[in-house]
């Protein structure tokens, strides 16, 4: 492979980028690459592509405050300037925070810091019977899975979350398994909160941050 | 480059800064319960923002039909750019939002929005839509309602919410004339911009729109539906067009002659999410030398004119450099066709193959396939090679003036078997004139034809069976073409010839598939249709007819009840045989091919007479009025 150096560039997918899928996120992030002139490493083959390689793909709707993919450079290039030369190319929200050095394997990544916030009138009423509902022995939700419908227990997940009311909003932050090994989607908590509690409101769902398995940041 | 990109960034952050949004707030509650919601919140790379008080006329550019078709259409690049050079206008783009987008919009009383600025379509200056298909029409009714905006021409009094139109299908506008304020015949890119002048002019000058619309009326290429009154014998065929208030009796279409130094963008808004046609595309050349007499094309955009390989060239390079994209289409007509074809590619080759950028040709020709032409262009090896014979004997085809013959089609296709090709996919048409059951089944024959060399082929694929899959579309005669007289075969006979080509299918190998035979008959009825069409069309959206082009909304019953409430008959436009000497509801506009010209095409059809292509020979079309392209140039 020569000298490649990886790059891991961090940045945030946000407003309309929200509403795109992961892989329209790599055929974006493929043609700011390209036209950035970074000297950015090709797989080899038959059709060859930008060497591009994601954590944990967002699900469509969810924002990401600090998202990160890793890239290879096959020339010296200075990280301020890989990140400033991104940046000028991709949509405006899709927006590089900077690229620096991995530490950390993408498998070392275990959970995602989610913020979730929930439209409500009265959203201490909301709190209540979200406590009641986990305060239910177990909280079945079906889970769609390529083997077809299965009900699985949410509660160990959402027990820890922290909350806070605002006019008109419940902010419910959670750390929730995201990783190699399985991931929890925040939005199982609104499913069941449907199905047990005919509860539907209306939520915006934010991933802040990728951890480790002790809670540290990825880096 | 550099220049330009920094200014449209520093407007991304200008609006970043400012918490704007690209899309109403209220539609966020609706666009995870829609599917594809990245169709509806624009934010894409090189979309242009511009700061409102800097800019004097805005324009939303309406394709009618969703975003993923509408932003892999070549014209709407073009005249997004063209109109947004000019620093006191901006154009933004609207799309047909899909039906369930619809619903929440209509339910949450969301207006139509333009994807730039989010701003309702109803504040704009100018509302244009593009005409590329008949059954895109009430797509166009359905937009204008969703933005609130009366869709009748009469009942929009002020000079402003100009509704305009432009694109193949402006031939014949008159099933739209009551709805749009004028429409532009032709090439667009610089009489649009001159009527968006005078609009400008007529404003600060606080004059009428009536005002606006007679002047607008004497520019070439323009016409204003509403200064011509309609007279109609009584058997319901056209008596005269009479031009009211001394607007011109004919309106000649606008004809770019030095395509070099024509308006091409250097960049567009590169879509977020995949679209239909997710590429570079660059027009190499506008026009078609050839005429086949079916085809509509063919004959709106003569004369034949192509760039310079130059210009292609440094196009190309532009678009890559902004964009990003890694596929070049050589977009046109008939692009193998251009002159210098092995000359551009070889052009091209000096820098796309070190860029990684690869090259497509969007059709292909019988004649002129070769192994050597598919080594240097890539992408069609995915889903095998297509080719558009059009009729199954030969007869036929000298009747259709597709100049095809069965050994160049034989031998193209044991090329491409040798090649290591095995699907080949062959387009025809079913309900050209003249034909019998004995031609469309020469379809089969064609198809069987092909299997058979499949397998006398020594080189063939080893190991591999051969797919023949035979698309039969009806045929469907349009204005400005030698068969613009024709009675098109009724939905009856249409389906007599499909259930033929079906049940008498020889060969496992060999696939047939076609069209519906009623979607055909409601484009033939609009295409040659009226005035008094407009009427059907109001009915249709009222309805609740829309997305017609989509199986899944298309709904015939209901469209013979909109006809038939407003007592008129499809089969009047669609299935009448017409006589030389009817007056057409558009022969007061002159797109330089004459009348006479389409007549003597038409005799020479019937008798399976063809007629040389404009490189052979000039028959003398009339497009020679406009001075340009393959009409002065050398052959
Ligand atoms: S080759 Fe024939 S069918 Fe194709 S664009 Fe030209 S005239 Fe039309
Ligand atoms: S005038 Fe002659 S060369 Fe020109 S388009 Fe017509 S037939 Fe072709």
């Amino acid at each position: 492979m020569g000298d490649v150096k990886n790059v891991r560039i961090w940045f945030q997918k946000t407003g309309a980028a929200k509403y795109i899928s992961h892989l329209d996120l790599t055929r974006c992030m493929a043609r700011a690459l390209k036209l950035s002139g970074l000297p950015v490493w090709y797989t080899e083959g038959f059709n060859p592509h930008i060497y591009m390689t994601f954590s944990m793909p967002l699900s469509l709707g969810v924002s990401g405050l600090r998202e990160c993919m890793d890239i290879r450079l096959t020339e010296e290039a200075g990280l301020e300037e890989a990140a400033e030369k991104l940046r000028h190319y991709l949509p405006q929200d899709i927006s590089v925070l900077s690229a620096a050095v991995p530490e950390d394997p993408f498998d070392a990544i275990a959970y995602g810091d989610y913020e979730l916030r929930l439209e409500s009138e009265a959203p201490e009423c909301l709190w209540l019977a979200i406590q009641e509902l986990l305060a239910q022995d177990a909280v079945l939700v079906k889970k769609h899975t390529k083997k077809g419908e299965k009900e699985v227990d949410i509660k160990p997940h959402f027990t820890q979350m922290e909350h806070k009311a605002m006019p008109g909003w419940l902010a419910l932050r959670a750390v929730l398994p995201c990783g190699l090994q399985g991931s929890v989607n925040p939005s199982l908590l609104l499913e069941a909160l449907s199905e047990h509690k005919n509860l539907r409101p209306y939520v915006e769902i934010t991933r802040t941050k990728l951890l480790k398995k002790d809670f540290s940041d990825i880096r | 480059m550099g220049c330009k990109e920094k200014s449209l960034n520093t407007m991304g952050e200008i609006r970043k800064e400012k918490g704007m949004k690209m899309y109403p707030e209220e539609l966020e509650r609706a666009l995870l319960k829609v599917q594809k919601p990245g169709r509806y919140v624009g934010g894409e790379a090189l979309s242009v923002v511009k700061d409102k008080k800097d800019v004097e006329v805005r324009f939303a550019f309406c394709f009618p039909d969703i975003y993923e078709i509408g932003m892999s259409h070549m014209g709407i690049k073009i005249l997004y750019g063209a109109f947004n050079r000019v620093p006191y206008f901006w154009c933004e783009r609207v799309f047909a939002p899909w039906v369930d987008m619809e619903a929440e919009m209509t339910a949450r009383g969301v207006s139509l929005y333009a994807l730039e600025s989010g701003d309702p379509v109803k504040d704009f200056d100018f509302i244009g839509f593009t005409l590329q298909y008949e059954l895109s029409y009430t797509n166009i009714l359905n937009m204008l309602k969703l933005a609130g905006i009366p869709l009748r021409s009469a009942d929009r009094t002020e000079l402003f919410n100009i509704v305009v139109a432009g694109g193949p299908c402006a031939c014949n506008p008159e099933p739209l004339a009551d709805f749009f304020d004028l429409f532009f015949l032709g090439d667009g890119e610089e009489v649009d911009l001159e009527v968006m002048e005078l609009y400008r002019q007529c404003k600060k000058e606080g004059a009428s729109k009536g005002e606006f619309l007679r002047r607008a009326s004497q520019i070439q290429g323009v016409y204003v539906p509403s200064l011509y009154d309609v007279d109609y014998h009584p058997d319901g065929t056209v008596k005269s067009y009479t031009p009211k208030e001394g607007v011109p009796a004919t309106v000649r279409k606008c004809s770019i002659n030095d395509m070099d130094s024509a308006y091409f963008p250097d960049s567009f808004p590169v879509p977020m999410i995949e679209v239909v046609h997710d590429r570079v595309s660059v027009e190499v050349l506008r026009g078609c030398i050839r005429g086949c007499r079916f085809c509509q094309a063919g004959f709106l955009y003569r004369p034949f004119r192509e760039k310079s390989i130059e210009t292609i060239d440094r196009q190309c390079r532009d678009l890559c450099a902004s964009t990003g994209y890694d596929e070049i289409s050589l977009s046109s007509l008939s692009t193998s066709d251009y002159s210098r074809l092995n000359e551009l590619l070889d052009r091209l080759h000096t820098w796309t193959e070190q860029q990684k950028v690869s090259l497509s040709l969007p059709s292909l020709r019988v004649d002129n396939f070769s192994p050597e032409l598919m080594a240097r262009v890539n992408s069609v090896r995915k889903s095998g090679l297509t080719f558009a014979p059009e009729a199954g004997s030969q007869r036929l085809r000298d009747v259709i003036n597709k100049n095809v013959t069965q050994e160049e089609l034989m031998r193209t296709v044991t090329v491409a078997f040798r090649e290591g090709w095995t699907r080949i996919k062959l387009y025809f048409m079913i309900g050209l004139p003249t034909e019998t059951m004995e031609d469309v089944l020469a379809i089969l024959s064609l198809g069987q034809d092909v299997v058979d060399a499949f397998y006398q082929c020594k080189d063939k694929p080893k190991g591999k069976a051969v797919e023949v899959s035979l698309s039969a579309a009806a045929f469907v005669p349009k204005p400005f073409t030698p068969f613009q007289w024709f009675g098109q075969d009724t939905m009856e006979v249409l389906r007599e010839k499909q259930r033929e080509l079906k049940s008498k299918n020889p060969s496992r190998r060999v696939s047939v598939s076609y069209h519906g035979a009623e979607t055909s008959f409601l484009e033939a009825a609009f295409a040659r249709g009226d005035r008094r069409l407009c009427a059907v069309l109001e009915k249709a959206v009222e309805y609740g007819l829309r997305m017609d082009g989509w199986d899944e909304c298309f709904d015939f019953d209901k469209w013979m009840e909109a006809f038939a409430a407003c007592g008129l008959d499809p089969a009047f436009y669609a299935s009448r045989q017409r006589g030389f000497d009817e007056v057409f509801p558009w022969d007061h506009l002159d797109y330089g091919v004459t009348k006479g010209f389409l007549m003597e095409e038409c005799r020479r059809a019937y008798a399976a007479k063809t007629t040389p292509n404009c490189r052979e020979k000039c028959s003398g079309c009339g497009a020679g009025c406009f001075k340009g392209g393959i009409c002065v140039g050398g052959r």
